[in-house]
């Protein structure tokens, strides 16, 4: 299920004073049953575009396309087929645990029983057996994280949508969640889009990386990370990493010092 | 940074010294009178006081008076956060209803509503229904005022996740708007509930013809210079008042123990 991009724009606000260009002429296809790593400096549009993909915001002008070859020549409805897992992660804070991730089948009218045994089989995968109960405000930053996981993968959607679902974890909780989150994909073989600001985590978990430009947010690089999987902890140290890592960075670099230079001139003029 | 550990003289001392300092000034306020002289119509000694409290316990007068009230109070509060909730409800999901109420509120709530109360003697008279209406009236604005609020300013990133889990228009509001603005709410109805008490002692206090209620006893012991009954009937209010207050925020809590963080 090939998610296509063609010229997305997006612009927030009207009148000539208060508009702001997100994201300007974005195209790309997404592979099935791939990791794609968004990356680029905070603001540029990446929580944009992904939202835009997952059917939650619109686009200005452009089309997004969910191609699916089981359908012939079918496409489904944006956000039909995604699910998202938020910065920030949006629980429920008045739900428990479970009420939590049976939220999606609760919407669908999936009966108690039935939502409450898949969300317990899913809590237990992600090793939260025994936390049912407790309110997402008890947990600890890491087990937020693997609530808002298991209430994604409850919906059984092929997408999955990630917008820098790691980004305020503390650096082992961090490495723990990425290890868990490649062995859901060797598992599962979902397409996933994620969204970083940091490269050692693009590169890790991403069979692309999209190095996005400052505001306005286009794509200005695609790194193919050829990396063998299942991947490990263990290929930080290899050389292949390294060299990624480092055409990324200078990249990354030069966008960010575009950007402040870009910001400077702004405040002189 | 350095804690300053406090030590275990000042630990005693706060625990002991709030207490302490209630006992003390009652035991001045009683040697003052005795010393001084003071006449018990002008300011009664505590002792006294409490002889007429535990008198007036004792005939069940104090209970009935207690009883009356409370009930007025109960009643007005809740025909305030019925009718109050529900418009905050409708004017928070419908543009029209929020456009058209706007307006009322913003003619009304200025308006002291005690000023109502000739008026509602003149229609209603001095009974029952004139009591609960001015409370209610009185507790409804701030009432439908945070319920409106809080569910205009419901998380947008709760909501948008709501979406994107599958639930529908009618889903979003009942499962994600409406425990958004429940903190709101609650802080709605405590304020309705301080107005809702004085609004009913208050008009216990002019509208005499049910000779009953805490209003009532205090107009009714002060005219005839019964100081004593007024010092027991407001001790007995003020306790009254604590702990109607203090159960509704422990019964806030209860039902809703995330908003208490969430505040
Ligand atoms: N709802 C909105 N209204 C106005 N501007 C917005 C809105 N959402 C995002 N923006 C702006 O669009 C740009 C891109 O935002 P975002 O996609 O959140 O960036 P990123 O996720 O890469 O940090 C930012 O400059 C942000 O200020
Ligand atoms: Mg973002």
């Amino acid at each position: 299920m090939d998610i296509v991009v063609e010229h997305v724009r997006k612009t927030f606000g009207s009148g000539d004073k208060s508009e702001v260009l997100a994201l300007d002429d974005v195209s790309h296809r997404f592979g099935s049953q791939k990791i794609t790593c968004l990356l680029g400096p905070s603001g540029c549009g990446k929580s944009t575009l992904i939202q835009i993909i997952g059917g939650i915001e619109d686009a200005t002008s452009g089309r997004i396309r969910i191609e699916d070859p089981a359908r012939s020549g079918g496409t489904t409805k944006l956000g039909a087929e995604s699910v998202m897992m938020w910065q920030g992660l949006n629980l429920f804070p008045w739900r428990s645990v479970i009420d939590n991730v049976a939220f999606g089948p609760q919407m669908h009218g999936v009966g108690k029983a039935q939502r409450y045994a898949r969300a317990t089989e899913l809590l237990a995968s992600v090793g939260l057996r025994g936390f049912e109960q407790h309110m997402p405000a008890q947990l600890s930053g890491g087990m937020r994280q693997r609530v808002a996981l298991a209430r994604a993968l409850i919906m059984e959607r092929p997408i999955m949508l990630m917008d820098e679902p790691f980004g305020a974890l503390d650096a082992q909780t961090k490495i723990v969640m990425q290890e868990e989150l490649l062995r859901i994909f060797d598992r599962t073989k979902k397409t996933i889009l994620f969204v970083t600001h940091a490269i050692e985590e693009a590169i890790l978990l991403g069979d692309e990386v999209l190095v996005m430009t400052a505001r306005p947010g286009r794509i200005k690089e695609i790194i193919k990370v050829d990396l063998p999987r299942p991947r490990g902890l263990d290929i930080l140290g290899s050389p292949e990493f390294a060299a990624l890592f480092d055409r990324a960075f200078h990249l990354i670099r030069d966008e960010v010092t575009r950007a402040m230079r870009e910001q400077e001139e702004a405040v002189r003029a | 940074m350095m804690a300053r550990r406090p030590s275990t003289l000042m630990i005693w001392a706060e625990r002991i010294l709030p207490a302490l300092s209630v006992v003390l000034f009652v035991l001045a306020w009683e040697a003052m009178v005795w010393i001084r002289e003071i006449p018990p119509i002008f300011l009664p000694a505590p002792s006294s006081i409490a002889r007429y409290l535990w008198r007036m316990i004792a005939d069940g007068s104090m209970e009935y008076h207690v009883l009356i009230t409370f009930l007025r109070i109960m009643g007005g509060f809740l025909i305030a956060a019925v009718t109050g909730i529900a418009l905050g409800v409708l004017m928070g999901m419908s543009r029209l209803v929020s456009r058209i109420a706007d307006l009322w509120i913003a003619a009304l709530y200025p308006l002291p509503k005690i000023s109502l109360i000739p008026l509602l003697i003149i229609w209603l008279g001095t009974g029952e229904s004139y009591k609960l209406v001015i409370s209610a009236i009185t507790a409804f604005f701030p009432i439908v005022m945070s319920t409106y609020s809080g569910i205009r300013q419901a998380d947008s990133g709760l909501i948008k996740a709501a979406r994107d889990l599958g639930a529908n228009r009618r889903q979003v509001q009942w499962h994600v708007v409406l425990p958004c603005a429940i903190p709101s709410i609650f802080s709605g109805l405590q304020l309705g509930m301080g107005v809702t008490i004085i609004l009913v002692v208050a008009a216990e206090m002019i509208g005499g013809s049910s000779q009953s209620g805490m209003g009532y006893l205090l107009i009714s012991a002060g005219q005839v210079m019964e100081t004593e009954k007024v010092f027991a009937a407001l001790i007995v209010l003020a306790v009254m008042g604590a702990v109607i207050i203090k159960s509704q925020q422990w019964l806030d809590r209860k039902i809703a123990p995330w908003a208490a963080s969430a505040q």
